[in-house]
C-alpha cells in the first residue's frame, strides 16, 4: 500500500529537512548548555509520533480524498511539532516572526484538517459495514475472517452465540448448520481452487438468502453456519429448508469447461439454549448422521444435460 | 546390514508429495520465495522433474507453506489431495484396490513412496483395524500438522474409493484443542485425544467391502511395477523406522543399544549419533516401542497386566505399572480404554 503514496511520503520528508534548514539557515544555535531536555523530548517526541501515524496510516489505505485529508492533518501536526522542537536548538532573532507563525498554522491548521478527515472517515466506514452486514453482528474481530469466503470463522461465531446466551431477556435466537454433500467430490475432480470458487458461490446464495440481522459464517471446511436472532423453530426450520432449496437449485460453472456442478446440501437447525459448544457438538453429530442415512454417496455429479 | 536413509537424503521426487504442497500454497498466490526460503532450492529445481528433495527440504517446505497460508485446515487441505496422488505405479495400484485391506496393505508396502514423512502401521487381529502413525524423520514441532494431514488422507482415499464415509474413529497422541472444529468437519466427530497414538480405526468388517472402482487385474498389475521399483530402489527407510521395526520384532528381548548397533551393522556410537540427528535417544524408541507393543497387547489382546509384564521381559506386574507410568503418564488400567471407540 505504502507503494501507492510515495509522494505524500516524500513532500512530507522534505517539508521536516525544509523546517530544519530553515531554522538552521536564519537561527543561532543555542548553547547546549540552555537546551531544554524536557521540551525537546515532548515536541520532538510528538513530531515522530505523528510521522509514526501517517506512515501507518497511509500503509493500510487505498488513495482517495479521505486520505488525502487524513495526511495533511498529520503531516500538518508533525510539522508543527517538529518546528517547535527546532525552537528549542536554534534562537531567531526578534525581527522574524513567521516561526510562531508557522507553528501555529501547522498545528492548527493540521488538527482542523484531520478533524476533518475523521468526519469523512465516519461516513466512509458507516458506508463500509453496509457490505459486512450478515458477515458480522454487533462487534469487530478482525483475525476471524477466512481468507476464501471473507465470512467470520466458527471462534467469530461461538462469541456471537455466547453473547446470544448471555442476552437472557430477549427472545432465543435460532441456529442453522449446513453442510453440503459431496464436497469433497468437487474438490478431488476440479481441484480445490475449484472447491474454494463453490465455496465462494455457495456464501452469496446464503447472503442473498437471509435477512439483514443474521448472521452468516464459515464454520469449517464445506459446512457453513446461519444464526438467525429472536427466531422461533418453525420459522428457523423454514429458513433452512429454504437454504437448502436456494442451493439445490444453483449451478457452478467450473472453469475449464461448460459442464456445470449441481450441488445439495443437508442441514440441522436448533434453538440457541445451553452451552455453545455443547449446541455445536450436538449439531455436528446430528449432521453426520444426516450424512450417512443416504449412503453417503457422491451428490456432487455433472448434469448430464 | 539394514540400509537407512536420513533426513539429509535427497529421495523424495520433487513432484510427488512436494509438488503438493507447493502447487496448494501457490495456487492461494504465496510467493515462492516464501515457500522455499532455507529450503535450499529455487523456482527453477522446482520444475525440473529429476530434482529429488530430502525429507528435511520437504518438512520445511511443508512448515513454510503452513505458515504463509495461515489457515487452520491447511492440514487437512493437503491431506485431502494427498493420496491415491500422482506418485506413478504405486497410486495406480491404489485407486485400483477392490477392498479396504488391500489399500491399507499397499500403503503400508510402499509408504517410503506415499507417506515419507510419517509410517503407516497396519494392524488387523483385533475387532478393529488400527492403522498408527510413527516417526521417520523425528519432527516434534511439525507432528500434529502431519498426523492431520497423513489421517486425513487415509480418510478422504478411502471415502472416494469405496464410495462412502468410512466409519472411522481417530486417535490423536496430544492434548485436546480448545476446538476442534476443523477436525470435525474433515474427519467427522469419532475424535479422541490424548491417546498415546496416532491411529485410525475401523471396524474389522470394514476391511474386505468390495470397493466399486476395483480392478484386480489392473492392480495386480501396477503392484508389480511399483514392486519392482521399489527393489530397484532399496533403503528409503529411515533410521527411526528400521529401528522401531528391529525393536518390535524382538521386544520380548529387551534389546540393548549394543546389540541393535551391531545387528544394523554400524557401531553403538554411530547409532547414537544418528539418533540424536532425530532428536531422540535409544531408550525413547525402546520405550516408544514398549508403550505401543503394551497398548496392543492390554486393548486388542485384553491381557492382564501380567502377561504383558511378562512379554515384554518385566520382572512382574509391578514394575511393568511403574514403568508404564513413566512411558505413558498413565497407568495401564486407565490405558485400558483410551484407544477403543466406547461402545
Amino acid at each position: 500500500m505504502l507503494s501507492l503514496h510515495r509522494t505524500s511520503l516524500v513532500v512530507s520528508a522534505a517539508a521536516l529537512l525544509l523546517v530544519f534548514f530553515l531554522y538552521a539557515s536564519l537561527g543561532v544555535l543555542k548553547p547546549e548548555a540552555t537546551w531544554q531536555w524536557l521540551d525537546i523530548i515532548g515536541e520532538g517526541g510528538t513530531a515522530l509520533l505523528c510521522g509514526v501515524w501517517l506512515v501507518m496510516m497511509l500503509s493500510a489505505r487505498p488513495a482517495g480524498a479521505v486520505t488525502s485529508l487524513l495526511t495533511i492533518g498529520l503531516a500538518g501536526l508533525m510539522l508543527g511539532a517538529w518546528a517547535d522542537c527546532m525552537d528549542e536548538f536554534y534562537k531567531l532573532s526578534a525581527v522574524h516572526v513567521w516561526d510562531n507563525w508557522l507553528e501555529a498554522a501547522c498545528t492548527l491548521g493540521g488538527g482542523l484538517t484531520l478533524t476533518a478527515g475523521l468526519y469523512f472517515y465516519r461516513i466512509e466506514q458507516l458506508s463500509l459495514n453496509e457490505h459486512l452486514t450478515k458477515r458480522e453482528r454487533l462487534f469487530r474481530d478482525h483475525r476471524a475472517f477466512d481468507r476464501v469466503t471473507q465470512l467470520a470463522n466458527a471462534d467469530y461465531l461461538r462469541k456471537q452465540l455466547k453473547a446470544e446466551l448471555d442476552n437472557a431477556g430477549t427472545t432465543r435466537g435460532s441456529l442453522i448448520l449446513l453442510d453440503i454433500d459431496g464436497f469433497h467430490a468437487i474438490n478431488r475432480e476440479h481441484g480445490t481452487r475449484e472447491g474454494d470458487r463453490v465455496l465462494q458461490a455457495v456464501t452469496h446464495l446464503l447472503l442473498l438468502n437471509v435477512r439483514r440481522d443474521d448472521l452468516v459464517c464459515r464454520y469449517a471446511g464445506d459446512r457453513f453456519a446461519v444464526l438467525l436472532p429472536a427466531t422461533d423453530t418453525l420459522q428457523t426450520l423454514r429458513m433452512a429448508e429454504h437454504l437448502r432449496r436456494m442451493i439445490a437449485l444453483m449451478r457452478h460453472y467450473p472453469k475449464a469447461g461448460n459442464t456445470p456442478v449441481s450441488l445439495s446440501a443437508r442441514h440441522v437447525c436448533a434453538a440457541i439454549e445451553g452451552n455453545a459448544d455443547a449446541l455445536l457438538d450436538t449439531l455436528n453429530q446430528r449432521l453426520e448422521a444426516a450424512g450417512s442415512g443416504g449412503g453417503g454417496a457422491v451428490r456432487a455429479q455433472p448434469l448430464s444435460a | 546390514m539394514h540400509e537407512y536413509c536420513h533426513a539429509s537424503s535427497a529421495f523424495i521426487s520433487c513432484q510427488h508429495q512436494p509438488a503438493l504442497v507447493y502447487d496448494h500454497a501457490r495456487s492461494a498466490d504465496i510467493a515462492a520465495a516464501a515457500l522455499l526460503a532455507d529450503c535450499g532450492l529455487n523456482e527453477a529445481a522446482m520444475s525440473d522433474p529429476a530434482t529429488r528433495l530430502s525429507p528435511a527440504q520437504v518438512m520445511r517446505l511443508v512448515s513454510n507453506a503452513a505458515r504463509a497460508l495461515g489457515a487452520p485446515d491447511t492440514s487437512f487441505m493437503l491431506g485431502q489431495q494427498m493420496l491415491p496422488g500422482h506418485y506413478g505405479a504405486v497410486s495406480h495400484a491404489l485407486i485400483q484396490a477392490t477392498s479396504l485391506r488391500e489399500a491399507l496393505t499397499i500403503l503400508s508396502t510402499h509408504h517410503a513412496t506415499l507417506t515419507p514423512l510419517l509410517r503407516p502401521r497396519l494392524m488387523t487381529d483385533g475387532p478393529f483395524a488400527v492403522l498408527y502413525w510413527t516417526d521417520t524423520f523425528g519432527t516434534p514441532s511439525l507432528r500434529p500438522f502431519l498426523v492431520e494431514m497423513h489421517l486425513t488422507a487415509v480418510a478422504a482415499m478411502t471415502r472416494w474409493l469405496s464410495g462412502e464415509r468410512l466409519p472411522w474413529h481417530f486417535c490423536f497422541n496430544r492434548a485436546k484443542p480448545r476446538h476442534a472444529e476443523q477436525h470435525a468437519v474433515h474427519l467427522g466427530t469419532a475424535l479422541r485425544f490424548e491417546c498415546q497414538l496416532d491411529a485410525q480405526l475401523i471396524d474389522i468388517d470394514c476391511l474386505d467391502r468390495p470397493w466399486p472402482r476395483g480392478n484386480r487385474v489392473a492392480m495386480a498389475a501396477a503392484l508389480r511395477t511399483a514392486d519392482a521399483e521399489l527393489l530397484a530402489e532399496p533403503g528409503r527407510s529411515s533410521l527411526l523406522s528400521v529401528l522401531y521395526d528391529y525393536l518390535h520384532a524382538r521386544i520380548t528381548a529387551a534389546p540393548t543399544l549394543e546389540e541393535s548397533a551391531r545387528d544394523l551393522g554400524i557401531s553403538p556410537a554411530t547409532l547414537k549419533r544418528h539418533l540424536a540427528l532425530h532428536g531422540t535417544h535409544f531408550q525413547a524408541e525402546l520405550d516408544q516401542v514398549r508403550t505401543h507393543v503394551s497398548i496392543y497387547l492390554l486393548q486388542v489382546r485384553h491381557c492382564d497386566n501380567e502377561q504383558v509384564a511378562r512379554h515384554l521381559g518385566f520382572h512382574d506386574a509391578k514394575n511393568f505399572r511403574r514403568s508404564f507410568r513413566r512411558w505413558t503418564g498413565i497407568t495401564p488400567t486407565l490405558m485400558r480404554n483410551t484407544l477403543l471407540p466406547a461402545n
